[in-house]
């Protein structure tokens, strides 16, 4: 009685548990009525990969998934920095800057 | 000063390193404990008595900022799994004391992590935080706890 | 005995950290508008990916594995909320408004007093 069965279970009740997470995530990233809302997802869908490669860790006894984990966490969060500087950009040219007719940006002067 | 405290600590972690011929991690950190506990003997003498007293704060503040943040996941999952939710959402200004960049990230940082409460921006002129809390009916209320909390702690950590 | 105690912790630890990182996925589907699906992705997802992190450390406890995960760790608490809080003010700045059952806005009060035309024009 050492508790490897327990384990065992706990392990894959979790990869269970860690995938309908994942779908519920995706699903909000196909409806999400806003690219922000998209983004949430995305980010939420990043952190539940980082922890399902933790459990295939725990189960396969490979501790170099910490290190795939640590390296998605880097491109997860810079993607997510990237995307709210796409969002405010967008604003600010959809406020700011006007296209002529050849298509040239302009600042708009609306004082 | 405490800066030069905290180098002497250091060092003597690695004199302890160096005599026992062992330079594992766990070694030093064990140096660095009786590092430590030599210079809280020789507290009165050398003035090292805040070096400690930091040092206590310090944990105080991340043993709460643990605690909260169990208590926030857990009561994020309650209000999800609740058949009806029970929102009352809003943003509301939170007046700042401390004044120094890095306090107000790390202040930022952990009322984002505690229950019900999420740092939105900062005021141009870092003065207001603006939050946005899940159960917006007490603003007051919540701007007290911060303000006792979180601030309080760290200002005694870090001052 | 240690062996049979470190199992029961570390199933149990995943078990948790699983359950939590489901709920922060049904707050993200489930509430109503992005800034309060903002507050169940950046608490209960953190804390559910930090258990299961944390599990991985206990389970192999060598230090090269502890020392990494705790990095990890520290790595998720620092970045998850500088992402939150760069995304809801990049919404809030967009015009992206609140939910229609809050009951205060601060912030756009603010704004509007002190004739800050960026964010009141937008909207």
């Amino acid at each position: 009685m050492t508790g490897e069965g327990f384990l065992a279970f706990a392990g894959v009740a979790a990869l269970g548990i860690l995938s309908l997470s994942l779908l519920l995530a995706t699903i909000r990233v196909v409806l999400g009525p806003t690219l922000t809302d998209r983004v949430v997802g995305l980010d939420m869908l990043v952190m539940v990969a980082m922890g399902i490669m933790a459990v295939i860790g725990i189960r396969t006894g490979f501790t170099l998934y910490l290190d795939i984990a640590i390296a998605l966490g880097l491109v997860g969060f810079l993607a997510t920095v990237a995307f709210a500087r796409f969002v405010m950009s967008r604003r600010y040219e959809a406020e700011f800057v006007s296209r002529d007719e050849r298509g040239i940006y302009r600042e708009k002067h609306n004082d | 000063m405490k800066a030069n405290l905290y180098l002497t600590n250091i060092l003597l972690a690695l004199v302890w390193a160096l005599v026992t011929g062992s330079f594992s991690f766990v070694n030093i950190v064990f140096g660095f404990v009786l590092g430590a506990a030599a210079l809280h003997l020789i507290r009165e003498q050398v003035g090292s008595l805040g070096y400690f007293e930091r040092g206590r704060k310090l944990f105080s503040l991340a043993v709460l900022f643990i605690r909260e943040l169990a208590l926030s996941a857990w009561r994020v999952a309650r209000l999800v799994l609740s058949p009806r939710m029970e929102l009352k959402p809003g943003i509301f200004a939170y007046p700042l004391t401390v004044d120094r960049n890095f306090e107000i990230t790390l202040l930022a940082n952990m009322i984002t992590l505690t229950p019900g409460t999420l740092t939105v921006d900062v005021s141009d002129d870092r003065k207001f935080l603006y939050v946005h809390a899940i159960d917006c009916s007490d603003p007051d209320g919540l701007r007290r706890d911060i303000a006792m909390g979180f601030e309080r702690k760290i200002m005694e950590a870090f001052r | 005995m240690t062996e049979l105690l470190q199992n029961l912790l570390v199933g149990s630890m995943m078990l948790l950290g699983a359950f939590f990182a489901l709920t922060a996925a049904i707050g993200v589907l489930r509430l109503p508008e992005l800034y309060t699906r903002m507050h169940a992705a950046s608490k209960a997802g953190v804390v559910g990916s930090g258990l299961l992190l944390l599990a991985l450390a206990l389970f192999q406890h060598d230090l090269s594995t502890v020392t990494r995960a705790v990095a990890a760790i520290v790595f998720l608490l620092l970045t998850a909320p500088i992402s939150a809080h760069l995304l809801a003010k990049a919404a809030y700045g967009t015009g992206y408004r609140l939910w229609s059952g809050s009951v205060l806005d601060e912030m756009g009060k603010e704004r509007t007093r002190k004739g800050d035309g960026q964010a009141g024009s937008s909207r």
